[in-house]
């Protein structure tokens, strides 16, 4: 991120315009989706001008609303850096787990496809004998046991 | 008086940037030149709008619709 030479500049190092900032970006270093990224989260808040003053680099100028001292536009244009950071955080992490994602999603595909239908669990439900009950657990304690009295005495 | 505002091609769509000229035909008068990776839009006659206001506006409205498209696009293709 760079200021142009000779201009004002704010305390964060951005250039100062009449109720404008502006930087530099190096695209080698903050991709192209990623400033887009950015940009649009500040599109309702300022106006946001793009140029390319050279190849693989970026100018970004951002105009207020309304009037506003250097502080607010230093802020303004600290806050679009770390936004920019954010984002360009986030294009290098989701490119560098595409290929688990779309694991995980042709994995969750195929089991939808090979899922049963409702009607497939109910047939399945009605062939089951539910009455056959080999372990004897509907048989009551005392029935499989004999009287009780009579195990205790021996 | 006229205003000129270029688009770098590289960073602006010129359908997005014709797309928000035909959305402010009813704010000014606007018309676009395509040139050799540009786009250029000239604003004139604001009527009772700031012309400041107004090719600022009209440079948001622009960046807006490329980045929609370009997602969208990116969209259909994956």
């Amino acid at each position: 991120m760079a200021a142009k030479k000779g201009a004002e500049q704010s305390r964060l190092g951005f250039t100062l315009g009449s109720d404008q900032v502006s930087f530099e970006l190096d695209e080698s270093v903050y991709p192209l989706e990623a400033i887009y990224g950015a940009c649009y989260l500040f599109l309702d808040r300022c106006y946001v001008y793009l140029t390319r003053p050279k190849a693989e680099s970026v100018s970004v100028r951002l105009t207020s609303q309304e009037s506003a001292d250097t502080e607010a536009l230093d802020s303004l244009a600290g806050e679009f850096a770390n936004e920019l950071l954010a984002q360009a955080l986030r294009a290098k992490l989701s490119q560098s787990t595409a290929r688990i994602r779309e694991y995980y999603t042709a994995a969750a595909l195929r089991a939808a496809t090979s899922a049963p239908s409702v009607d497939d669990l109910l047939a399945e439900l009605e062939s089951e004998e539910l009455l056959e009950d080999p372990l004897e657990i509907m048989v009551p304690w005392e029935e499989k046991q004999g009287d009780g009295s009579e195990s205790k005495d021996g | 008086m006229a205003e000129r505002i270029t688009f770098d091609s590289s960073l602006y769509s010129p359908e997005a940037v014709e797309a928000t000229a035909t959305a402010y035909a009813d704010y000014a008068k606007i018309a676009i030149n395509s040139t050799d990776g540009a786009t250029e839009a000239v604003i004139e006659d604001g009527g009772e709008y700031e012309m400041a206001e107004l090719v600022n506006a009209f440079s948001n409205h622009a960046l807006h619709e490329t980045i929609v498209r370009r997602r969208q696009s990116a969209l259909e293709a994956s």
